[in-house]
């Protein structure tokens, strides 16, 4: 019997996530040699990457979030540390390693996104960001930690993953700058592409007077044009301008380089996708997950996490030939920082939009109590407590 | 030229993040069809477009959606 293998391209949340999983469902086919399932991850370091938010805003430490990619996978599960050049869905192949082959029964890409400062006239000089690394996140603290007087402008771009940072980010550095007693010398601005705080109405209605009371100033439907670094101007598509003495922006992302390159997602990079099977559209051996898909969804660690475990389950159900087809309902669960140890957590689905909540303390530390359990996740073992909580993130269906 | 943006079934971020993405590459004088199931988004949208000082050709309750047309008709550069 030939053996069936699955190629995951990208070893992030999502991929990590669904390779875990499948090594968890197809467990005694991988022992026996029957499947393979094959991670490619080119980074060395795996980065937890919602600590960016306490190494920009707290001063943490970034050692803290990252750990080698191979501590993370079950065994069973075979990571390939070389860079993934191009994907051809067509013949089910993929070449890695500058020109190597290799040939895939079933693909998964779990290519991410990339925050992209450059796609801004200027604003690649002129921000500072903690989107893109742990040294750039620390390169907030570092110019927050000095910054004593003038106006802090954060802007957001779009689009972007993790739609509460940007939010995030403004109540933190509202907290740091009153911690350092530097408050009543600062004016924060907060430039919104939405027409509100947040986009979903019900958050934004507990986001927006909690910025009044904290005399942060909202300037909505603010999307970034272009930056004057030298006159320290920033311009919107909306023929608006602001003034800033520190920028600190989330860029626009893109899809991955890989995506790009095989033809796959158009110049963004985003991979058509079902937004309910995870299929890649016209292919029903490749699934793509996470921030790397166009499904008009929050580009966020739960919504890779929720989609990994859908296609996990989709592709064993292929392999082993129930006839189950797992349709992902849109799920998401982000919790967003308020600053002063409260939290809410945006939670809907594809037909439920987030409702309004209370900040809470609970919420706060539920949040910093993932970070804590974010590892062992990654290795599926939570998996029947957000269960239990949230309910399932996927209907099953049978084919025909 | 007619660009399509399909946003049905689409919360957060929205569709008027399709809209302005689709925006930042049309040129004076296309139009953009928005379809939107999310009810906030006519409201959105009126926003933008007076902001922006783009015209909104039409906007109609089509069956279990909304079909905005948006004539781009400023550009700030």
């Amino acid at each position: 019997m030939n053996m069936t293998r699955i190629a995951i391209v990208g070893g992030g949340t999502g991929g990590t996530i669904l390779a875990n999983a499948l090594s968890r469902k197809l467990g005694e086919e991988i022992r026996e040699g029957l499947v393979e399932v094959v991670v490619f991850e080119r980074s060395d370091s795996h980065v937890y990457q919602p600590g960016n938010i306490d190494i920009a805003f707290r001063g943490a430490d970034p050692a803290g979030f990252r750990r080698p990619p191979s501590n993370l996978l079950r065994r069973g599960v075979k990571l390939v540390q070389k860079a993934v050049s191009s994907i051809d869905l067509d013949n089910r192949a993929l070449k890695y390693n500058e020109g190597e082959k290799m040939d895939y029964d079933y693909l998964v890409a779990a290519t991410g996104s990339v925050a992209t400062p450059e796609l801004v006239p200027g604003l690649a000089e002129a921000s500072l960001n903690f989107h893109k690394t742990q040294e750039d996140s620390r390169k907030i603290w570092e110019a927050l930690s000095r910054f004593k007087r003038g106006r802090i402008v954060i802007l957001t771009a779009l689009p972007h993953k993790c739609p509460p940072s940007p939010v995030e980010a403004v109540f933190l550095v509202d907290e740091l700058m009153r911690k350092r007693g530097v408050r009543r010398d600062v004016e924060i601005v907060y430039a919104s592409p939405y027409t509100r705080a947040y986009p979903a109405h019900g958050i934004a209605d507990v986001v927006e007077p909690e910025m009044e009371n904290r005399d942060i100033t909202l300037r909505s439907l603010f999307n970034i044009d272009y930056v004057d670094p030298s006159a320290r101007k920033v311009f919107s598509l909306e023929g608006e301008e602001l003034q800033y003495d520190l920028l600190i922006a989330i860029p626009p992302h893109r899809g991955a380089d890989v995506v790009i390159n095989s033809g796959i997602g158009g110049e963004e990079g985003w991979i058509p996708t079902d937004r309910h099977t995870l299929n890649i559209k016209g292919y029903d051996d490749a699934y793509a997950i996470g921030d790397a898909t166009d499904i008009p969804i929050s580009k966020s660690g739960v919504v890779a996490h929720l989609e990994a475990i859908t296609a996990a389950e989709s592709i064993a159900s292929q392999i082993e030939g129930t006839g189950r087809v797992y349709l992902y309902n849109g799920r998401i669960n982000c919790p967003l920082e308020m600053g002063g140890k409260r939290a809410v957590f945006v939670s809907g689905t594809y037909t439920k939009q987030p409702e309004r909540q209370p900040p809470s303390l609970t919420k706060y530390f539920m949040k910093r109590l993932f970070n804590r359990l974010y590892w062992t996740m990654l290795r599926g073992s939570l998996e029947p407590i957000f269960n239990a909580y949230l309910g399932s993130p996927y209907e099953v269906k049978h084919r025909g | 030229m007619r660009h399509v943006v399909d946003a049905r079934g689409s919360f957060c971020p929205g569709p008027i993040t399709e809209l302005i993405k689709t925006y930042r590459k049309a040129q004076v004088g296309d139009e953009i069809e928005l379809l939107a199931t999310d009810p906030a988004a006519k409201s959105d949208v009126a926003a933008w477009a007076a902001k922006s000082g783009n015209e909104i050709v039409e906007m109609k309750e089509e069956q279990g959606y909304i079909r905005m047309i948006i004539r781009v008709s400023s550009k700030s550069k």
